[in-house]
């Protein structure tokens, strides 16, 4: 059954398609990469995948549920109990330290726990960091906390924007290791990249151009 | 760990790690919450300090004589033990009299007063030179010191003359038995003074003489010499003594004669007219106390008191030979309702006191008051909007400062109820901060203003600590309004959009 599906999703901005009649299937426990070029229309498709945006047209299907016909509360709760974000620029809370970064995903959830955030942080290497403020970590150490936080609470769906945009290769590669241990723990990943390394370690490449679905590649060697 | 826990340590994370913009809240609140306690502060203690102050302003009370019994110290005495102590601001005796300045021949008014209480019920009393203190000492007002030049130092003679109806209790038809008495100029002028009483026939059934102040040894005997007193028993009245014109007139058979004392003919001339002035004190000669006094100091007050000389009451008692009152002004520290419940228990005591309220006074004071509670209402007002307007500008700031980190929070999953509470919370703590500083710093401005406007100090209210607080959380809260819509509206996708 697929987790996510898009049927003939378009999101008009003006006179400016930026999807136009998109429509994908996702499986459940796939990962997927997203490429095209910048202004393609990948943010796009997942804020409205991320439950952050509606579509002007089209329907998206996430585990059964409608999400473009959902009010914008329902969609609050949908984001928050199956699906972790990872951002390109690495957002984290500045004021707050790497742990109660990863606890402040879990207050929203459920219950903070900060034996579970740290472990959270052992897992992406940096449990030893875990009292540093992110202004004290580097751009590859606060991207790791942000995928621990996108992991604490086990969501179904992890959607990552160019996570490895602004990384240097070790970090890539750390992160690139805790997708495929996420994946082989069964969660789903869509993630966007410009980066064909990072497409070739998915599973499939789905390739925008102008709003639209302009091909779709298997990765023949995944797993390989 | 609990959501509640969470809660406050991001809070508390938010404020002390971010520091400079919520320094400004803070600032901002402290500020605002140290006028308002402050002034409040002030508000309630007015009605006390202006109080006092208005009190200053004069006498909120007097005391006359009612009807024909004259008025005492003593009476005025009984009504001020009717006086809570801690209320009693002054009370100020007056006697006023004619007095006459014989090398001008002109008379003016004096007045004996207590200048210990003086300033206490007239503080506007203003003295050139100094009041007096020692005894013979005269403060002269302003206009007489400039119409007849006295100065500070200025020696003056005043005189008091007994008139029939101004000293000399001596009364025609006195009852049977009564003790009558009357007094006369004696050798140097000086007072001499006898009692006497009449029988039914009306005729002097004893007498007394008091002639302390006639020459010791010659004109005092008339006061001891048993014989020549013995001489006024059982004559009626008018006497008069032998070997004077009225005598060699042959006027009057009916009239007893009475012989001097030899070697004091002044001194009993002075016995006989003081006996017969007992009883016909409307055709006394006027007798005249004559003293010198030193101007020790010139007093303008921009009222009629200018036209007035101030003296001791005991320096104006020796010149009337007595120790009457007219009026008594007192300065009360107290609501004009209890002045009032005060008056009535005056007149209840029935002492042959009459109190008056200065209604002018009270009544201004009153509606001064109104008008300051007034006044420092709406500056309380002004004040908390503008700390509101600073709160909420500075928080409007926060928020756009914040953008970013508040879509990611909602990206993360935070409801527009979290993102509301958080920012409440942080407002209400800084509220709560701000309102407990300002309330300590409120609490030293409103000293600093009581000591320097009023001169004197104020209670601690311990209630204002709370109010305080929780007015400061309560516009602190009011003023994150604003921003908290601007912060519910965030859009969670411009995180994604890397703006
Ligand atoms: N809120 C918006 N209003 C108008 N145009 C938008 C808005 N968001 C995105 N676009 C436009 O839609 C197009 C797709 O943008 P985006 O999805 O961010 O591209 P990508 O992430 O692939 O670079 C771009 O041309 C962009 O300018
Ligand atoms: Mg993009």
């Amino acid at each position: 059954m697929a987790l996510l599906e898009l049927k003939n999703v378009s999101k008009i901005y003006g006179d400016l398609k930026a999807l136009n009649d998109v429509s994908i299937r996702v499986e459940k426990g796939e990962w997927v990469a997203i490429m095209g070029p910048s202004g393609s229309g990948k943010s796009t498709m997942m804020n409205i995948i991320g439950c952050m945006d509606k579509p002007s047209l089209g329907e998206v299907l996430l585990d059964g549920v409608d999400i473009s016909k959902e009010p914008q509360k329902k969609l609050t709760d949908i984001r928050r109990d199956k699906i972790g974000l990872i951002f390109q620029q690495f957002h984290m809370v500045t004021y707050l330290t790497a742990v109660e970064n990863v606890m402040v995903s879990q207050y929203y959830h459920s219950m903070p726990d900060e034996e579970e955030a740290l472990e959270a942080l052992e897992r992406v290497g940096l449990r030893e960091r875990a009292k540093h403020l992110p202004s004290q970590l580097s751009g590859g150490e606060q991207q790791r906390v942000c995928v621990a936080r996108a992991l604490i609470n086990h969501p179904e769906l992890i959607l990552a924007d160019e996570p490895t945009g602004n990384l240097d290769e070790t970090n890539e590669n750390i992160v690139l290791d805790l997708f495929r241990q996420l994946h082989n723990e069964g969660t789903t990943l869509i993630v966007v990249t410009h980066d064909p390394e990072v497409a070739e370690a998915a599973q499939r490449t789905i390739v925008l151009e102008h709003g639209r679905v302009a091909r779709e590649i298997i990765n023949e060697n995944f797993g390989k | 760990m609990t959501r509640r826990k969470m809660f406050l340590r991001m809070i508390t994370a938010s404020l002390l790690r971010r520091r400079s913009r919520m320094l400004i809240a803070l600032l901002s609140i402290a500020v605002g919450a140290t006028i308002l306690s402050g002034l409040v502060t002030i508000y309630y203690d007015v009605p006390r300090q202006m109080g006092a102050q208005f009190r200053s302003y004069g006498a909120n009370m007097i005391l006359l004589p009612s009807g024909e019994t004259p008025l005492t110290w003593e009476k005025v005495q009984t009504v001020l033990d009717m006086v809570p102590d801690s209320e009693l601001v002054g009370a100020t005796p007056y006697r006023y009299v004619r007095l006459d300045m014989p090398s001008r021949q002109q008379s003016f008014t004096g007045a004996g007063t207590d200048f210990t209480q003086v300033l206490k019920t007239s503080p506007y009393f203003s003295v050139e030179g100094a009041y007096p203190e020692n005894t013979r000492e005269i403060l002269v007002g302003k206009e007489i010191a400039e119409t007849i030049g006295l100065k500070t130092g200025s020696s003056i003679e005043l005189s008091y003359k007994q008139t029939a109806d101004s000293g000399n209790t001596g009364s025609k038809g006195a009852e049977e038995g009564a003790l009558l008495s009357g007094s006369a100029e004696g050798f140097n002028k000086a007072i001499l003074k006898v009692s006497i009483s009449l029988d039914e026939d009306e005729k002097i059934s004893s007498i007394e003489v008091d002639s302390s102040s006639q020459t010791p040894g010659i004109g005092s005997n008339v006061g001891t010499d048993q014989a020549f007193l013995d001489q006024f028993i059982g004559k009626s009245l008018p006497l008069r003594l032998s070997g004077t014109a009225s005598e060699e007139q042959g006027k009057g058979e009916d009239t007893g004669l009475i012989d001097a004392v030899s070697g004091a003919t002044i001194s009993s001339q002075a016995v006989v007219d003081a006996v017969n002035r007992t009883v016909s004190a409307e055709n006394a000669v006027p007798v005249e106390n004559r003293e010198h006094f030193t101007v020790s100091g010139i007093l303008s007050t921009g009222g009629e008191e200018e036209s007035y000389i101030y003296m001791t009451l005991t320096d104006l008692g020796r010149l009337t030979g007595d120790e009457l009152l007219d009026v008594a002004e007192l300065s009360i520290s107290a609501p004009s309702d209890e002045l009032e419940t005060l008056c009535s228990s005056i007149t209840d005591l029935n002492i042959g006191v009459t109190p008056r309220l200065v209604k002018r006074v009270t009544r201004s004071e009153a509606s001064v008051l109104g008008k300051l509670q007034a006044l420092v209402f709406l500056v309380t007002v002004v004040v908390l909007l503008l700390t509101m307007i600073s709160v909420s500008t500075t928080m409007m700031a926060v928020v756009s400062e914040r953008r970013r980190e508040i879509g990611l929070r909602k990206a993360l999953g935070a409801s527009d109820r979290s993102i509301r509470s958080e920012f409440l919370g942080e407002g209400m703590f800084l509220g709560g901060l701000g309102g407990l500083m300002g309330a300590v710093l409120g609490f030293v401005f409103a000293q600093v203003v009581s000591i320097n406007v009023f001169g004197s100090s104020i209670a601690f209210q311990p209630l204002l600590l709370p109010v305080t607080i929780i007015v400061s959380m309560a516009v602190a809260a009011a003023s994150c309004q604003l921003p908290i819509r601007r912060a519910v509206a965030i859009d969670p996708a411009i995180v994604l959009k890397g703006e």
